[in-house]
């Protein structure tokens, strides 16, 4: 069998041209794609990385002042901003707790009122 | 008769064979690799559709939907707490591959809480801000909208810790609470605090935080994961996986962007967590732990506990995820065969989405609150 096979291939040489223009066109495909499509770049960086991270680059290390602030006034205005964002959240607390007050308001008027009591005759 | 020519000729047509299937092999790879990275994939977003019902800061909370494009009411309430350094999607990775999809698909009122991205004022968010703060109000939304007093809570990994945290704090408003992967043990060998530890690192500045970024947080977890924190060897594992077919791949890619795309930690709650959970204060075990001031009293988590490690974790050891026993002696403790996160989103994950559901169901907590 292998014989038969190894018979009715075309021979090497044929095989090895023929495998270069396939390399070509992979090349190709690859430049392509680079030219077309931005993503592509990005993605590949990540993959002679060994990443398959898609939609945005590796993680790398950003320049100091992303991660803490390099000015005294730049601290002030970040914290300023953090306590809006605490602020943010009480009020949604207190949204929350009007809603359940409204809530238990509407059950408490659902439920039928209690018996009188009856009158002493 | 020899009519294929004399020996060394041979010999040579053999050597050039070999070469051609090498280089046709190669070149398959890079043909299968081109496809992979040219087809649209599915990251960065949840795989089920969902609509946000409360918003906070950079958080989301997600409602999960139907196939016709509806909520789940009138369902039992459950909620995912993933972790804040990390992207929540995990959790709902691939249509089919969905560990909340899975839990809505089994008669749920899915949420999911998606901490979204710190900015570097969020730098400040420390333990209060995320239990007593963004955690507590995700619980009360979901109480509103499905006017149940007490819901479902499965945290994963730092997430199950706050929800631990949580629970303690707010026992009457949790009915079960299913924790993956959440260490408990801070003095436990291996895991993030424990290789700080071992660096001599003191980890954050609790008073001068800074918003620790992404690739430092990512280095962490690499640190972990002998032999994937070498551009060679992570090069070297891709090209091995690129004999898998195409669909694979394209599975493969969904996971590897949710490993590789961590989001950068606020330095406060990493310092209060390092300070007081991590190796030597240990304040969870020891029962010393507190949020902000206010002391933690374990004891009060008395709704049923379902704690999940998995057996190869190099983020949260199984030995300081079971630790949870010492600590709330009714919980019951599930051991997985696979990693932090292949027992979550990975082909085995069937698994623990089964065992998640039975224990959310009628009849599976042991203790009801």
């Amino acid at each position: 069998m292998a014989d038969d096979k190894t018979n009715n291939d075309p021979p090497l040489i044929e095989r090895w041209l023929a495998e270069q223009q396939q390399w070509q066109r992979t090349f190709l495909t690859y430049m392509d794609s680079m030219v077309k499509n931005d993503d592509f770049l990005v993605h590949l960086g990540n993959a002679l990385r060994g990443s398959l991270l898609a939609g945005k680059p590796y993680p790398t290390q950003p320049p100091p002042a992303a991660s803490a602030p390099d000015t005294p006034s730049e601290d002030k205005l970040d914290q300023i901003l953090f306590a809006l964002r605490q602020l943010e959240g009480q009020v949604h607390d207190l949204r929350l707790t009007l809603d359940e007050l409204k809530g238990d308001k509407k059950r408490a008027a659902k439920k039928p009122p209690p018996p009188k009591p009856k009158e002493p005759q | 008769m020899n009519d294929a020519g004399p020996e060394p000729e041979r010999d040579q047509e053999r050597e050039l064979e070999a070469l051609l299937e090498l280089s046709q092999r190669g070149r398959a790879k890079l043909e299968r690799l081109h496809e992979v990275l040219t087809t649209p994939g599915h990251f960065g977003t949840g795989a089920t559709p969902a609509t946000v019902v409360y918003r906070e800061n950079k958080l989301r909370l997600l409602r999960l939907l139907d196939e016709t494009g509806q909520p789940r009411a009138g369902r039992p309430p459950v909620l995912f707490v993933p972790a804040p350094v990390s992207r929540y999607f995990i959790l709902d990775l691939l249509p089919g591959r969905s560990f909340a999809g899975y839990v809505a698909a089994a008669g749920f009122d899915v949420y999911i809480a998606d901490f979204g991205t710190p900015g570097r004022e969020d730098r400040f968010a420390d333990l209060v801000y995320y239990v007593e703060g963004l955690v507590r109000r995700c619980v009360r939304t979901v109480s509103a909208l499905t006017d149940h007093a007490a819901i479902n809570v499965v945290g994963y990994c730092l997430g199950g810790t706050l929800s631990l945290l949580y629970s303690a704090l707010h026992p009457e408003t949790v009915r079960r609470l299913v924790l993956l992967t959440t260490t408990v043990d801070g003095d436990v060998e291996g895991g993030i605090p424990w290789i700080a530890h071992q660096m001599g690192l003191a980890g954050e500045d609790y008073d001068n935080p800074r918003l620790v970024p992404a690739a430092e947080v990512k280095s962490w977890f690499e640190m972990l994961a002998p032999g994937s924190n070498s551009t060679l060897g992570r090069v070297s594992d891709l090209w091995d996986r690129l004999d898998d077919d195409p669909d694979r791949l394209r599975e493969v890619r969904t996971m590897a962007s949710w490993v590789d795309d961590v989001v950068p930690a606020p330095g406060r709650l990493l310092a209060e967590l390092y300070r007081k959970l991590g190796p030597g204060a240990n304040g969870l075990l020891k029962g010393t732990a507190t949020v902000g001031e206010t002391p933690v009293d374990l004891a009060a988590v008395a709704m049923p506990v379902l704690s999940v490690s998995a057996e190869k974790d190099t983020i949260a050891p199984a030995a300081g995820v079971d630790a949870v026993r010492s600590i709330v002696p009714h919980a019951e403790i599930l051991r997985l065969p696979g990693g932090h996160v292949g027992i979550v989103a990975g082909r085995s994950a069937a698994t623990l989405w089964k065992r998640t559901v039975e224990f959310l169901g009628p009849t599976g907590g042991s203790r009801e609150a």
